[in-house]
């Protein structure tokens, strides 16, 4: 599948339409393992694509590429060119520091540090920037309101992050991505351990920062695809089955094996 | 298609569609047994048309819950969501068929013994024979997957019309010949518009099944052809 794979937009959306980031021929090893196979796609800016397969498609390794974080694991390489707003960020001289910056990653556990909330988001802004007692509280809570918490911790901003229910914590990571002021935002399965009520604030959360960022989320959920992206890439056996408008998706797919996966009758 | 990984969705599934054909044997039993009423002035025929619509109301109170559940519990996607939506609403196209026929097995006593609709209309028979075709073709084309089929059935309305048009010409003519005729000709005139009605309920079931079947929607125009509002106000 070498073709372009592009969202088929109209007209009137395809007018304001940025590629953000641009995936070609992309192969993932992991050892001699061929994980992610001659993937083509580009994402939008400022809107929420999806990720969406079966266990082992691919689709966590696909966002795992984006901010190179594989690299920290052994015998994991990538081939092919991702291009962020056209400059190749797998090239050897691309600096990792800078690009996660950019690019920044929510797992699916809930990861705050052991330490004060306020601390929690503190701390990776000081990584990069050197900002004064006052600017640092403008920062904090700026980004816990971006992450719809700061209503329910700015009592307590000396609290254990670790206090937090799930779905609090959940957003104190996403609060603690949004500080560094990142251009995208890369979500791997972000409500998958939360209520439905977290879930719904997540989503909601999720619904308001694509006015600002560019944001990727892999979910199993297709309900959450359906409901939170624009356009949704359905990956199976570490290749791109299709990548379409997010309506077009789930009503009418292309392809038989994604009308097979989405209608439940594999995977 | 091949089989969901849960079985029982594709046991919902098929219960839906049982229902929609149960419904649809049921619409055109109730479309021909009403015009052969009419036509016979057939009154016996005509009640059983009639309580038959409690029937198909039931069906489609049915058909409404178990899509409603099923769309509750297994947030159906893709061609199982164009499915559930599509059969939800041809029950409701299949529901007014029944309502139409109901109306004109009702008219049946009103239009009388004394003239027989028979020898005031030729073209009636015709033309609901024509509608018949179309009622029991549409589920039948549904069933066998066949899009192309409902597209042509879709177009085939447009005789009905024709069919329409001229009747109305032929019952006008009566009524201007001889005023005695005019209660049985208005009445057989509402009945031919019901005929003309249940045809467009046929065209929007093909337009839905076709939409269920291939995930495109078919043109929005059609080519009309009911000229009689050209020559008297709209009914």
């Amino acid at each position: 599948m070498t073709q372009m794979l592009s969202p088929d937009m109209t007209m009137t959306e395809t007018v304001a339409e940025k590629t953000k980031i641009e995936v070609k021929n992309l192969n993932f090893y992991y050892g001699q393992s061929k994980a992610l196979k001659d993937i083509t796609l580009s994402l939008p800016e400022r809107s929420v694509t999806a990720f969406i397969g079966p266990s082992g498609c691919g689709k966590s390794t696909l966002l795992r590429v984006f901010n190179r974080i594989y690299e920290l694991y052994p015998k994991q390489t990538a081939e092919g060119q991702v291009l962020l707003d056209g400059k190749n960020i797998l090239d050897r001289s691309q600096d990792l520091n800078l690009l996660r910056t950019k690019i920044g990653m929510v797992f699916q556990k809930p990861t705050p540090f052991p330490m004060s909330i306020y601390e929690n988001i503190a701390f990776g802004v000081r990584l990069y920037e050197n900002l004064g007692k006052s600017e640092m509280d403008g920062r904090v809570e700026q980004a816990l309101k971006r992450a719809a918490l700061w209503g329910e911790v700015k009592d307590k901003l000396n609290a254990s992050g670790l206090s937090l229910s799930g779905g609090q914590q959940q957003r104190l990571c996403i609060a603690r991505t949004v500080a560094v002021k990142p251009e995208v935002i890369l979500l791997d399965e972000p409500a998958s351990a939360l209520d439905p009520l977290s879930t719904a604030k997540i989503e909601e959360l999720i619904d308001e920062l694509q006015a600002d960022y560019t944001i990727v989320i892999v979910t199993h959920n297709m309900q959450q695809a359906a409901r939170v992206s624009r356009q949704t890439a359905f990956m199976y056996l570490g290749e791109l089955v299709e990548f379409d408008r997010t309506e077009k998706i789930f009503t009418s797919p292309r392809e038989k094996r994604t009308q097979d996966y989405i209608t439940g009758r594999f995977g | 298609m091949g089989e969901h990984t849960v079985a029982s969705f594709d046991e919902d599934l098929e219960q839906i569609s049982k229902l929609i054909r149960d419904m649809a044997d049921l619409a055109g039993s109730m479309v021909g047994g009403a015009t052969k009423a009419l036509l016979n002035s057939d009154n016996v025929l005509a009640q059983r048309v009639v309580s038959d619509d409690a029937i198909m109301d039931a069906r489609q109170r049915e058909l409404d819950d178990r899509a409603i559940t099923l769309i509750a519990k297994r947030q159906p996607m893709a061609h199982d969501l164009r499915h559930v939506v599509g059969a939800i609403r041809m029950a409701g196209d299949l529901e007014r068929i029944g309502d139409l026929a109901k109306n004109i097995a009702k008219r049946v006593s009103a239009v009388g013994l004394s003239v027989t609709p028979r020898d005031l209309s030729h073209s009636i028979d015709a033309m609901a024979q024509l509608v018949l075709i179309q009622v029991q073709g549409v589920i039948e084309e549904y069933a066998a997957g066949d899009a192309a089929a409902l597209a042509k059935l879709r177009a085939a309305d447009e005789r009905i019309d024709v069919k329409y048009t001229s009747v109305f010409r032929e019952l006008l003519t009566y009524m201007m010949e001889d005023p005695r005729n005019i209660t049985a000709c208005t009445h057989l005139l509402f009945c031919a518009k019901n005929l003309e009605r249940i045809g467009d309920h046929v065209t929007n079931i093909a337009e839905n099944a076709y939409y269920v079947l291939t995930g495109e929607q078919l043109p929005v125009n059609r080519p009309k052809q009911d000229e009689t509002t050209m020559s008297a106000p709209a009914t």
